[in-house]
């Protein structure tokens, strides 16, 4: 993975020392709370409903060993001993003070780490592919180009202060596994005609209150012109972009109000001022960072394991196996996901002794790196199939194990009013409900995948319009209440759900989901049709009376 | 208020802030609204001449008249207001060298990034100066982007 430069970590140490100076001002009354807030957001703090909440970056959800580590180190020192992983693949901590943070990222720096842009309206930690350089169908690994879009966006003093917050996923084949078609900027790694690698460009996808799929505004733009084409796009969302209303602030409100058409001219006549300037790339820039991201030395000799044996005689490794665990592109390996979503535990919680563990069998078992997911679960990428079953029992010893990823319990929740000002209503007790209901249900398995997005108010955070089964918390007359939403995906079929109907009380949320599977059971035409496949041909009307439909 | 140009306070400004409705001074420096500026360009050639410019207005139109300025004054209404900082580095990519003042919404936390897109002039609102505020210049003092003094990027040096 990427090692800091002397330029990389005098620049963390330096911002730590910055933001010291500033939140040491604040104190002092020396600076007003407006302009701190947004000094401290683009440092990652914001103020949450019970205390201030650090949201940590981990670029492309890559860290080492040792960077997990500090992350536990910090969970147990400055908080009550857990961390949240999120879908921006970075994490927050609940409970730090406002005096502690510069304490805090002074730890992370003695680790290449820091908060930079985790928050404010800037452009924010680059996401990818959590099975990036190991999975078989990518064209080329794409964290070397998160890196890129990472040292060119680390404060960028053109782009710090842009109409809203931006966001930027980059896929490195046909599999979407990092939602890039609901991002600002959606980044996909292909091969034009000539054999040359480059990028088809998405601009304009988001979901908060105004849910839009991304539009292409460039087939191919080719690999060296990257960032001078990001550079563009940055700099006609900068000028033009609304800011009379943060609600129509992002740039899919400018996309849509100019027309895609419209936009592209606007971002390929300055992109033509700057295409062949300083920013272009060179080939040695991207080797270099290339080089950092070299793929393992993978031993030949990892086929010859006791795998099938021990899949035949334990049944529930073999159920955790085909659940959680993925093809890796060399064979006698295997990619294993670590599932943060046990039995009634938030998603994506996970406490600094589970770190300490996840960080100590990465070393074991994964050459020390471990990679967070976009679902807010974990990924030991490069496991020999081998050392499987001596993992699995570690792993569901403490917890980590439970063979839900991809199922209907492997939720994306965002945190809720438990834990958010901004919320509408709770999240995380009607996870819990749904956990409850289903935990014991036979036919669970028989579901196959169904992704399940549930968040507490319309901003989206839980990305409740792309789940196949969106819940969206809403509040009517200080009650919760639930409005659900069939048929969204956010992988290379990307698309919105569609309101089901009139929302449902809290205590009904899972029976509704209940009602819900069975009728897909009842409707799909094979055991292959998945939920997906089956809403989208039946359309949503036989679920509307399943679920409305007076009881007789 | 405080005026730095070039990181140094300055106590003598040059330039008279004329607005739209009052008389033009006889002589001395002139910092125009832009509209004023383009209707009586004509009649001020040979004059000393800035342009006042707020974040709605069309940058090109101030860069196709950059050989005629000495001043491109850029107001940020709001700190969060980051059109600025765009304006500055297309007015030092046409090539204009003359001052690229911030005036408004000006303060410590920004003065850095501000300079690397291009600004070199900063009034300060008297509240929010200090002393050590030139402190600021030099916070972080390594970067990846090229900035208004050196075009190339980190991987170019
Ligand atoms: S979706 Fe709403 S409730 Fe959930 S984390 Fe985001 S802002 Fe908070």
């Amino acid at each position: 993975m990427y090692q800091y430069t002397e330029v990389d970590q005098k620049l963390v140490d330096e911002r730590v020392a910055q933001y010291r100076d500033q939140t040491r001002r604040f104190l002092a009354g020396e600076l007003p709370d407006e302009e701190f807030r947004a000094l401290r957001l683009m440092n990652g703090l914001y103020i949450q409903r019970l205390a201030p909440m650090l949201r940590v970056a981990i670029p492309y959800g890559l860290m080492s060993s040792r960077q997990l580590r500090k992350l536990a180190h910090i969970a147990r020192t400055y908080d009550k001993g857990y961390g949240h992983f999120t879908t921006r693949t970075n994490i927050q901590y609940n409970w730090p003070t406002l005096e502690s943070v510069p304490d805090i990222l002074a730890e992370l720096a003695e680790v290449q780490m820091h908060a930079i842009q985790t928050s404010g309206n800037c452009i924010r930690n680059t996401t990818t592919d959590p099975y990036a350089g190991v999975n078989a169908n990518e064209l080329e690994d794409p964290r070397p180009y998160c890196e890129i879009i990472r040292q060119w966006s680390t404060l960028n003093p053109e782009f710090a202060y842009l109409p809203r917050k931006f966001k930027i996923a980059v896929t490195g084949g046909p599999d979407d596994r990092a939602a890039s078609q609901v991002h600002d900027i959606g980044l996909h790694l292909v091969k034009n005609d000539a054999g040359e690698i480059g990028f088809e460009v998405l601009v304009g996808g988001g979901l908060g209150r105004t849910p839009v799929i991304g539009k292409q505004i460039s087939p191919f733009v080719a690999k060296h012109d990257l960032l001078t084409y990001l550079e563009a796009i940055l700099r006609v969302y900068n000028l033009h972009g609304r800011r009379d209303n943060k609600y129509k602030a992002r740039i899919k409100i400018l996309v849509g109000a100019l027309g895609v058409d419209k936009f592209r001219e606007m971002v390929e006549q300055e992109w033509a001022q700057i295409r062949d300037s300083e920013l272009k790339l060179t080939d040695a820039e991207i080797e270099r960072i290339k080089g950092h991201f070299t793929p393992f030395d993978y031993d030949a000799g990892a086929v010859d394991n006791d795998l099938d044996a021990k899949l035949a005689a334990d049944e529930d490794f073999r159920t955790w196996y085909e659940r959680n665990t993925v093809n890796h592109k060399v064979a006698g390996y295997r990619i294993v996901v670590v599932s943060l979503k046990p039995y009634l535990k938030p998603a994506g919680d996970i406490s600094d002794g589970q770190m300490d563990l996840v960080a100590d069998l990465a070393d074991r078992y994964s050459g020390g790196e471990i990679r967070a997911t976009h679902d807010q679960n974990l990924v030991l990428a490069d496991v020999k199939q081998g050392d499987l079953y001596a993992l699995w029992q570690v792993l569901a010893d403490n917890n980590l194990a439970r063979p839900n990823i991809g199922t209907l319990t492997d939720m994306i929740v965002c945190p809720g009013f438990d834990y958010c000002s901004l919320a509408n209503a709770r999240t995380l007790n009607i996870a819990d409900q749904i956990n409850e209901k289903f935990e014991q249900v036979d036919y669970l398995h028989d579901i196959g995948n169904i992704r399940v997005n549930m968040s507490g108010c319309i901003n989206a955070c839980g990305h409740h319009h792309v789940g196949h089964i969106g819940i969206l918390g809403v509040d009517k007359k200080g009650e919760d209440w639930y409005q659900l939403t069939l048929g969204g995906s956010s992988e290379a079929d990307a698309s919105l759900g569609k309101v089901l109907g009139k929302a449902v009380p809290a205590d009904e949320v899972a029976n509704t989901l209940e009602k819900l599977l069975l009728t897909y059971i009842e409707l799909r035409d094979s055991e292959q049709e998945s939920f997906l496949e089956t809403v989208r041909r039946v359309g949503l009307d036989p679920f509307k009376e399943s679920v409305y439909a007076p009881a007789h | 208020m405080p005026l730095l140009i070039n990181r140094q306070l300055v106590d003598q400004d040059p330039w008279l802030r004329v607005e739209d409705e009052q008389a033009l001074p006889a002589d001395g420096a002139l910092l125009l609204p832009l509209a004023r500026y383009l209707d009586q360009k004509d009649q001020l050639a040979g004059r000393q001449l800035g342009v006042l410019i707020n974040g709605d207005d069309d940058i090109n139109s101030v860069i196709a008249e950059i050989d005629k300025l000495q001043l491109v004054a850029i107001e940020i209404p709001a700190f969060t207001d980051g059109r600025g900082f765009s304006f500055a580095r297309l007015l030092r990519r046409a090539g204009f060298n003359g001052q690229v003042r911030a005036i408004g919404d000006v303060s410590r936390d920004r003065l850095e990034f501000m300079e690397r897109c291009g600004f070199d002039a900063y009034d300060i609102p008297d509240d929010r100066f200090k002393p050590e505020i030139i402190e600021a210049f030099d916070e972080i003092s390594v970067d990846y982007q090229g900035a208004a003094d050196d075009p190339r990027p980190l991987f170019r040096r």
